[in-house]
């Protein structure tokens, strides 16, 4: 009989694996395409106001003293003679076309421009997006563990300070502290100047080292990474901690947990096996946005660290009215955002099976 | 864990040691930078251009013309055709040689795309002929004496390599881009120093041109990093730490003071020919009337200005700067005197009491604020009455765009297009300038304008200056602006590291030049 069953369970399992793949296809479809309708709208609306906004762009760029033929000769070059809806056109059909444009500021194509300084920002968000990841839980979970002792007050004063500093606090104290007063760590550029850069192959100069071999370069790489990528990392840092340590308290409590205890399973084994997984779900929903949002905010430390990244890019910019690259950074933080959204729904419905992609919660 | 730390820490410790030696000059800079000259005109792109490339004539520390590419020239008697001969020798950094057709290419460039200091040229320059390899002619649409000043700005680039290098279909027809995206990250020069590496909003890294056709001392600088920050923590630590030589000139007071007290640091300041101006619509009650104006410049404080808002800036001797080659050391300068200024107002067809003057100051420079309520506090004492308005420079362009909404007096720092007082009396008081940033006095006075035109026409250095003097004092009786101050540059540099011709005194007055590191040595 029993023999009987098996493949009927087995048939079972089998049919709900298919569902929960057609259930995660269905959600990356609707998914993507309200990504579409998310960024066309997006595209819209920073198009209509980096155009509004006062001033000249091209007298910006030309200089006050460049005569007006000049002047006349790049806005009709970019288009900018035009109506704004047949601009937007223009745009559009570059940009589906992979031209963004050319950068008013660095006169170079935009696309050239994204390809040199997204991965510098990406390999900063990275590095502190793991330190955020692996601290963050790690030190939420200890203070979960050890709720109202010492450790836990640690940490929480730790954490207090971490949310409410901004990272350019941060960046400034360690460059004063590591760099100047100590003499520790390198303070500027993702490289020092006599190391022989590796080819660029993706950009992320530890994996283009590490590819290549060059462990000189990949030594000084992960030297110049760690004071911006800490500086980064603190404030998020500290707020997944707090996440974490009220996530694993409450769960805690849960019945199951109970059940375990008394069952004699090593307090270890609870923690690992049983406690960790679900709590990690609000600490992951709410570390998309702060992966994102570090992306969003290296701004100040890329400026003071000399990092040649993205979002000290996209700020220069926006105070150079450089049109089309503010309308490329915002399209390329945009879809940063919907990325790791997508990412971070999918990482949830993995560690928690109740949840069914697409709405399908409760069936 | 540690091994792999202290590993990391060694490779960069012993690299930091082994990088330098003794040959390289460091020095930061607000970015962008553009080192294409037909594009960059700003300070940090005129630095790069200086060390890159070479100029037909070379300005020496008064401003005067030097030989430099150009052995010697002529012009003709009507002042139209300026022929120039150059020397054989001089090389590409590829080794080809430069020559009068390198020069035509150059400035016909120049005129072609007109950005950068391309203005310095347009409508100005009719033709240029390449006569033979090194003699070349610029035939001009109208006399214009300071031709040799504009002249440091045409850098000279290799023809071949440029063309070489366009990109075709461009925006300039047959010349496609005319080398444009080539040289964003490249130079076609014969300077002192070539491109190394070029980081966009990153670095600049310039090495020595080996072969380079005036002999280097070897003491200057094997290599050249422009940096591209101006945050004050990084620089304060990078000084330090013997990693930069020269900061950016954009350091605050209390930065300058911190580098200051680094070992081995110093603080190099001079004047960059750069005037602080009160600009005061000349066209609008009450300002229009000269005793309104001349009792607001007698009822201002000077002092307080030059010793707590602007620590180390000169007052200012009429409108050019003291150090711009032509000024008038004679005109009268305004100093606070609250009688003299009672006696101006009551000699005014105006009442203060019935009109408010509304002075404009630029919301991104926050020292203007302190400068525009000093002088709110110092008008009230003679019963003139200020609305202080905070406006973006974009908004102050626009509004100065017409006399219609060009307010009553807008702070504004300039300077000359090129080291002659002509330059600045020109682009702040001839009449073309009225509906520009440069002038919100609308003088439109047609006397003014012909003898500025009399004078920049002038070929005779000594005549002209004369000119320009006459006109300078002219201006002061007008009283069309209050001459607030003269900007002083100050950079922090390592004065045990390197000799700076620069802050020994020995300053340049043209913009970019006092970073030719042709000049400075690295002190062993």
């Amino acid at each position: 009989m029993a023999g009987g069953r098996r493949p009927a369970r087995r048939g079972r399992k089998a049919g709900e694996g298919e569902r929960n793949e057609m259930s995660i296809l269905r959600f990356l479809a609707k998914r993507l395409l309200l990504s579409i309708f998310v960024l066309f709208g997006l595209s819209v609306l920073i198009f209509t106001i980096s155009r509004i906004l006062p001033g000249d762009p091209v007298r910006m760029a030309l200089g006050p003293r460049a005569p007006q033929w000049a002047v006349e000769n790049m806005r009709k070059e970019m288009h900018l003679d035009r109506p704004i809806h047949i601009q937007y056109a223009y745009w559009l059909s570059g940009a589906l076309r992979g031209d963004l444009g050319q950068s008013l500021v660095t006169r170079r194509p935009v696309s050239a421009d994204i390809r040199e300084f997204v991965p510098a920002t990406l390999e900063l968000a990275i590095f502190a997006g793991i330190i955020m990841a692996v601290f963050g839980v790690a030190m939420g979970a200890i203070a979960g563990r050890y709720r109202n002792r010492w450790v836990d007050n640690v940490i929480r004063v730790f954490s207090y300070v971490g949310i409410v500093t901004p990272s350019y606090v941060f960046a400034i104290l360690f460059v004063l502290l590591f760099g100047y007063v100590l003499n520790l760590l390198p303070t500027i550029g993702r490289l020092s100047p006599w190391i022989t850069r590796p080819p660029v192959l993706t950009g992320l100069v530890t994996i283009d080292s590490l590819v290549t071999g060059n462990f000189a370069a990949l030594g000084d790489a992960l030297l110049h990474l760690i004071l911006p990528g800490v500086s980064l990392a603190l404030g998020p840092l500290a707020q997944q901690a707090r996440i974490a340590r009220a996530s694993i308290s409450d769960n805690q409590n849960k019945d199951y947990i109970a059940s375990a205890r008394s069952f004699g399973i090593p307090g270890r084994v609870i923690m690992f096996k049983y406690l960790l997984k679900p709590s990690l779900i609000p600490t992951v929903s709410i570390m998309g946005l702060d992966f994102a949002g570090i992306i969003a905010n290296a701004f100040l430390v890329e400026l003071i660290f000399n990092w040649p990244g993205f979002s000290r890019y996209g700020i220069q910019a926006m105070l150079n009215k450089d049109l089309n690259a503010v309308a490329a950074v915002v399209m390329v933080l945009g879809l940063t955002f919907i990325i790791v959204n997508i990412l971070v729904d999918l990482i949830v419905a993995w560690l928690d099976p109740r949840i069914r992609l697409g709405g399908e919660r409760g069936k | 864990m540690k091994r792999i730390f202290a590993l990391m820490l060694g490779v960069l410790l012993v690299g930091g040691l082994c990088a330098f030696g003794a040959g390289a000059l460091r020095a930061t800079f607000a970015w962008p930078t553009m080192i294409d000259p037909a594009v960059g005109s700003d300070f940090s792109s005129s630095s790069s251009l200086v060390n890159l490339y070479d100029s037909l004539v070379y300005p020496n520390t008064d401003g005067d013309p030097l030989q430099h590419v150009a052995t010697s020239w002529e012009v003709s008697d009507d002042s139209l055709v300026w022929t120039f001969h150059l020397r054989d020798d001089v090389r590409f950094h590829d080794g080809s040689l430069l020559t009068a057709e390198d020069v035509k290419f150059s400035m016909d460039r120049m005129l072609t795309i007109g950005e950068g200091y391309g203005f310095l040229f347009v409508g100005r320059v009719a033709d240029v002929r390449a006569i033979d390899d090194v003699t070349v002619q610029f035939i001009l649409e109208e006399p214009f004496g300071p031709f040799l000043s504009t002249l440091y700005r045409l850098y000279v680039l290799n023809k071949d390599l440029v063309e070489a290098n366009i990109r075709r279909p461009g925006p300039y027809g047959n010349w496609g881009d005319y080398g444009k995206s080539y040289l964003i990250d490249k130079d076609a020069g014969s300077g002192p120093y070539m491109v190394k590496e070029f980081r966009v909003e990153e670095e600049l890294v310039m090495v020595k041109n080996p072969d380079y056709w005036i002999p280097l001392d070897p003491e200057t600088p094997d290599e050249l990093r422009f940096i591209g920050t101006t945050e004050t923590a990084t620089i304060r630590t990078m000084m330090a730490r013997g990693e930069l030589e020269i900061s950016d000139q954009w350091q605050t007071t209390e930065a300058l003071a911190a580098l200051d007290g680094i070992p081995g640091v110093e603080i190099a300041a001079f004047s960059p020919g750069t005037m602080f101006y009160m600009m005061i619509n000349n066209k609008i009650p009450p300002t229009d009337d000269i005793h309104f104006r001349r009792a607001m410049a007698y009822a201002t404080d000077y002092e307080t200005v030059i010793t707590h808002i602007f620590p180390g800036a000169f007052q200012a001797r009429g409108p050019v700067p003291q150090n711009l080659p032509g000024a008038d050391p004679t005109v009268y300068q305004f100093h606070r005197d609250l009688d003299k200024a009672r006696e101006e107002l009551a000699l005014s067809e105006y009442d203060p009491r019935e009109h408010e003057v509304e002075l404009h100051w630029i919301a991104e420079v926050p020292d203007e604020e302190k400068v525009a309520l000093l002088f709110m506090s110092n008008m009230a004492e003679i019963g003139i009455r200020i609305r202080v308005v905070k406006v973006p420079w974009m908004s102050v362009v626009e509004e100065m765009g017409a006399l219609e909404t060009s307010p009553h007096i807008v702070t504004i720092f300039d300077s000359s297009h090129y080291p002659e007082a002509g330059s600045l009396i020109e682009s702040r008081y001839h009449s073309n300038s009225a509906p520009t940033w440069e002038q919100n006095e609308w003088l439109l006075d047609d006397e003014l304008d012909a003898a500025i035109e009399d004078a920049i026409a002038t070929v005779d250095r000594a005549e002209r200056f004369a000119k320009y003097g006459a006109i300078q004092q002219m201006i002061v009786e007008m009283c069309p602006t209050i001459f607030l101050f003269e900007q002083v540059e100050k950079h922090a540099y390592r004065a045990d590291k390197i000799d700076w011709p620069t802050a020994r005194g020995e300053v340049n007055p043209v913009m970019g030049y006092n970073l030719a590191a042709r000049f400075i040595r690295i002190l062993n």
